[in-house]
């Protein structure tokens, strides 16, 4: 009897037919080779254009690459939620909605988007951010949980649930360029489907538990829930004039860890 | 049989040609051919995604396409110094300090780093800025020097000096008995150079950047916030000119234009990508050495 052969994705772990150019689950591409640099970057897969992959009745596909956007063709029953200023065009047909979300007056206290909206199929929406870089394609498997930046989310498929998470300590506050809080996204039973947008070139690195890295805050992206963050500050002096602080996020497996190249610089004193 | 060298088209350094997919001193890769526009300037190479550039006993790998990373390897011996804010992640056995600069109320004053960062090794150190655009890599060879403007620079290695110097480029405007001072290209310039040992300078062009020689007397007009860099021996100075059919009185000089004029020998280089540097247009009082052109 023949088995039928699989590829695994390298960067999701689903199973493809081996005759597969492209991963069914994430887009990435299955024909090249990773790119890991010498100290444990992974670039994340640069989605060729025109891609296409599937979630639950719908199909995303990739268009672009310098500001690439994510369309959607929405199944009957299917939906996903986004923050409201990413949405680049969509039929009629697509019904909107908001998701009701909790802790309201917090959230706009902290910028953090107020309303989340919901977009439901049939039809087809597509959504973009505002700047060069890439989209990061994170199939969510049952209970994993990722904490993400705020304002990096694009889009979701209904079957992750959202929620966020204050950052701990007044200094992770005040220094470690997240603000008060970071999306937290979870699946429950069902796996689901995040994209995300990054600015600049991705990476992700995978750290060991106790294994730790200094990353500029403005930098990270996104961390598995097991990853902790703390801001350390060190000074550096130059006689008369002082010196300045450096703020670095102490980011501790175990878990994933996602950075951006291109990053928002916090002012130090 | 004698072994075979291959000579890098962008930085002139020789080494073995064995299996070689991009320069080890400078990134650029060996197996494109040269871009080089009808009017001369000359595309710089993209330094390919995870190529390594070999400095001392440490090597920097370059990550990325739109905004690359300059991932540094140090060796014990080895250490690199920075701009404060490019910074993007290091090893917490990194050991960084403070580098003091001379100058510090002038650096101050013209808005420059007041503080220079230096990283020791052993360990990874990642620097990277916040646009979209390439790493320019510049081996510095012994006695060397270039000029950079002023907020492009990324990382040196150790064994580059690093100097700044007054560009003397500006002019004054005047509204009633309110006079400023506008500097073009900033109002200073940072200098790298190599003393007794070679060196790595990498700066970080928005865009895509160009690099062209001027020969001894030939002169260039450039948009003031696209020089990217430029050899010490090329001289620079403000140049104005002024359209036809624009209205001018007593108090204006009406539309203008400014540029850098450059004059060879030596290399010049540019970006696409660059800052709007506003002139409010206002009555011209006083300008360093100038050439003005009417249209």
């Amino acid at each position: 009897m023949e088995t039928a052969q699989r590829i695994e994705c390298q960067w999701c772990r689903s199973q493809n037919l081996s005759t597969a150019r492209t991963c069914d689950t994430c887009g990435a591409p299955l024909d090249v080779r990773n790119l890991v640099s010498d100290s444990g970057w992974r670039e994340a897969p640069r989605l060729r254009d025109m891609t296409e992959f599937h979630f639950g009745q719908s199909t995303c596909q990739v268009e672009g690459e310098i500001v690439p956007v994510a369309e959607i063709a929405l199944a009957q029953g299917d939906w996903v939620y986004f923050e409201h200023h990413v949405m680049l065009w969509k039929d009629e047909s697509v019904a909107m909605s908001v998701m009701p979300l909790k802790g309201g007056v917090k959230r706009a206290f902290a910028g953090m988007p107020f309303i989340v909206s919901l977009a439901q199929g049939p039809g087809r929406i597509a959504f973009s951010r505002d700047a060069t870089g890439e989209l990061v394609v994170l199939p969510i498997h049952p209970g994993q949980e990722l904490d993400v930046r705020e304002h990096a989310f694009l889009v979701a498929s209904h079957s992750i649930g959202y929620s966020y998470v204050r950052i701990q300590g007044l200094k992770n506050i005040l220094f470690s360029g997240q603000g008060m809080f970071m999306d937290r996204f979870l699946a429950g039973d069902e796996q689901g489907l995040l994209f995300l947008h990054g600015y600049g070139n991705v990476f992700e690195r995978v750290l060991q538990a106790g294994e730790s890295v200094l990353v500029e805050p403005g930098a990270f992206l996104y961390k598995d829930a097991s990853v902790t963050m703390t801001v350390e500050t060190q000074k550096l002096t130059t006689g008369l004039f002082g010196g300045q602080g450096m703020n670095l996020a102490r980011m501790t497996g175990p878990g994933r860890l996602g950075i951006q190249s291109m990053y928002v610089h916090h002012h130090t004193d | 049989m004698a072994e075979s060298t291959y000579t890098c088209r962008w930085c002139r350094m020789s080494t073995p040609a064995a299996d070689l997919t991009s320069c080890p001193t400078c990134g650029a890769p060996v197996d494109v051919r040269d871009m080089v526009s009808r009017s001369g300037w000359y595309e710089l190479p993209a330094v390919p995604d995870m190529a390594r550039l070999q400095f001392g006993s440490s090597y920097c790998q370059i990550e990325g396409a739109y905004v690359p990373v300059a991932d540094f390897n140090l060796a014990a011996e080895d250490s690199v110094y920075f701009a404060h804010h490019v910074l993007l992640w290091r090893e917490p056995g990194v050991n960084v300090s403070a580098m003091s600069l001379r100058g510090g109320w002038k650096r101050l004053f013209a808005g420059m780093p007041l503080v220079m960062t230096q990283a020791q090794g052993p360990g990874h150190i990642a620097f990277s800025r916040d646009a979209p655009g390439e790493v320019v890599p510049i081996p510095l060879q012994p006695g060397t020097a270039v000029d950079v403007r002023e907020h492009l620079f990324v990382a040196a290695t150790g064994q580059v000096g690093y100097d700044w110097f007054n560009t003397n480029v500006w002019f004054q405007t005047r509204d009633g008995d309110d006079t400023e001072t506008h500097y073009p290209l900033g109002m200073f310039m940072d200098r790298f150079s190599a003393g007794q040992q070679p060196g790595l300078l990498l700066l970080h062009a928005a865009g895509n950047a160009f690099v062209r020689g001027l020969a001894a007397g030939e002169s260039i007009l450039v948009k003031p916030t696209a020089l990217l860099f430029k050899d010490t021996s090329v001289g620079m100075q403000l140049h104005m000119e002024h359209p036809s059919g624009t209205w001018r009185s007593w108090r204006s000089w009406g539309e203008r234009y400014l540029w850098v004029r450059l004059h060879g020998p030596g290399r010049i280089a540019i970006q696409s990508a660059y800052d709007h540097f506003h002139d409010p247009g206002s009555n011209l009082y006083r300008t360093s050495p100038a050439t003005v052109w009417r249209w």
